[in-house]
């Protein structure tokens, strides 16, 4: 088994943004698979993820769910191949430089937290 | 080809309900009844269709309680949860089954309560339709179902230019389309200015670029192509396609091109051995207005980066030259999760009969349904024409 979310979150706990990596094709992803769903490979290799990155999309919750306080700003951030989804710092916009910068566990469960640069 | 038939539909006012979900289920049901000419005698089976009830109501194996509350217990009851798709995926697989000749006839449709009927509010809904967002990778983010729209709608403006004011012009023609349904969540019309002037929810989208939170049902009868002439009115399921995307939001590629609805689209129109410049019209998941927008150009009515601009000139207004959602959609029907899917097989069903009043569109000959689910992950895209 590769990357497993409980490794994941560890690592996240820890300071370490893990991705995982195709040995067979080369695809990257921010967040575990069991197999590759560019090619169908199970030889997923864990690997860090950049910390400094791009901000691919975004927005900013006015309302929100129960155990959360808001506003906020959720957003996916490139990260070399991979994308992760993420709370995000600065006001910042598409296209904006981002740093990865700790995690929040505002629900009881681990996201991480990516800055502007 | 034909695969199946429906030849009975029918579904309660989208809005506010006090009754339980059998009950509301009920109404529709028993009215897909009497469309068809049926009783529970002739009824196969039952594809049902109930997202959340669980978590909402306490309410779990819904389909005994529902059959049992509509003359059908006894028969094969099946229940199907794919977030916002639910019905649309029952009805898929009721069209399978008496295609392939396992049933004859059979009940499907759908229920959901969603407002504060249910005794939760809007933070605690809020929290449960987040559920369908991925559990580990995206809660814990705080991210909600209008944010996930917000994030595929945003890239799409980034790339294509599509603005605020062009997705008001689809909450502004679906509403106006609601005042000539007597079903709809919201009966009256909506200005540019009162959409851009509403509260934000997840930027871009204001509160009046959001459906609402809806009570609802519907239901429609299917039986086997050889059945229907049997039956008074029977219009054609000529083509159901059904895709899956990768989740979460992350690993998508191009997440704004929502690629399930993409194949699911080309499936049902090569089954159907047709395209999407032979719709007459479509009836799409505007769970949010930049939602149709992205279905728009999803199942061909628009090229790429067109459906913003498309919904601005007015091509996909009822006189326009692509007409979408005339039901109100979702927007200004409403959306009572497990009912919308089949809610819009009933729309195309009224419609290719002739029998929807001043929201007639002329003529319609075929037409076309898309129902997503999650982040537009599940989508069911269906194919529909007045038999030949």
């Amino acid at each position: 088994m590769s990357l497993t979310h409980d490794d994941w979150t560890t690592a996240l706990e820890n300071g370490d943004l893990l991705g995982v990596r195709c040995s067979d094709c080369g695809a990257t992803y921010g967040t575990p698979f069991a197999v590759c769903n560019d090619c169908g490979g199970r030889d997923l290799e864990t690997t860090e993820l950049p910390e400094e990155g791009e901000i691919y999309t975004e927005t900013t919750v006015q309302v929100p769910p129960t155990g959360f306080e808001g506003p906020y700003q959720v957003g996916t951030v490139q990260l070399d191949g991979a994308r992760v989804t993420a709370r995000l710092e600065g006001d910042v916009e598409i296209g904006d430089r981002v740093v990865f910068d700790g995690a929040i566990d505002e629900s009881g469960d681990i996201a991480p937290v990516f800055r502007a640069e | 080809m034909t695969r199946a038939s429906v030849v009975g539909a029918d579904m309660t006012t989208f809005g506010v309900h006090e009754s339980t979900l059998s009950e509301l289920f009920a109404e529709a049901a028993l009215g897909a009844y009497d469309d068809a000419g049926v009783g529970p005698d002739e009824i196969d089976a039952l594809y049902f269709g109930n997202a959340m009830g669980g978590q909402t109501e306490n309410d779990t194996h819904l389909a005994p309680a529902v059959a049992s509350q509509v003359g059908l217990a006894g028969v094969p009851c099946q229940r199907y949860e794919d977030a916002c798709a639910t019905s649309a995926n029952a009805f898929k697989n009721a069209v399978e089954a008496v295609e392939a000749g396992i049933h004859d006839t059979v009940l499907v449709g759908g229920v959901e309560r969603c407002t504060p009927e249910t005794g939760l509010g809007t933070g605690e809904m809020t929290r449960i339709f987040a559920s369908a967002s991925d559990r580990h990778y995206e809660q814990p983010t705080g991210l909600t179902f209008p944010g996930v729209f917000a994030l595929l709608t945003k890239r799409h403006m980034h790339e294509h230019g599509t603005t605020e004011e062009q997705l008001a012009h689809v909450a502004v023609k679906n509403h106006a389309n609601g005042t000539r349904n007597p079903n709809a969540h919201f009966g009256k019309e909506t200005t540019v200015e009162e959409v851009l002037d509403s509260p934000i929810v997840a930027d871009p989208f204001h509160l009046m670029d959001c459906c609402p939170f809806s009570d609802g049902a519907s239901a429609v009868i299917v039986t086997s192509d050889d059945r229907a002439d049997s039956f008074d009115d029977p219009v054609d399921v000529s083509g159901v396609g059904h895709a899956t995307d990768v989740v979460p939001l992350s690993a998508k590629p191009v997440p704004h091109a929502t690629q399930a609805a993409r194949d699911a689209a080309a499936q049902a129109y090569e089954q159907a051995g047709t395209s999407a410049d032979e719709m007459a019209f479509a009836e799409v998941h505007d769970c949010f207005t930049g939602a149709e927008v992205m279905a728009s150009e999803a199942i061909g009515f628009f090229e790429d980066g067109e459906g913003g601009p498309a919904a601005a000139e007015g091509r996909s207004s009822m006189d326009g030259d692509r007409p979408i959602n005339p039901s109100g959609g979702l927007k200004a029907k409403g959306h009572p999760i497990g009912a919308t899917g089949t809610a819009q097989i009933v729309e195309l069903a009224e419609q290719l009969r002739g029998d929807t009043g001043e929201r007639q569109i002329d003529g319609a000959e075929k037409a076309v349904a898309h129902n997503l689910g999650g982040d537009a992950a599940t989508t069911v895209v269906s194919v529909m024409e007045v038999r030949g």
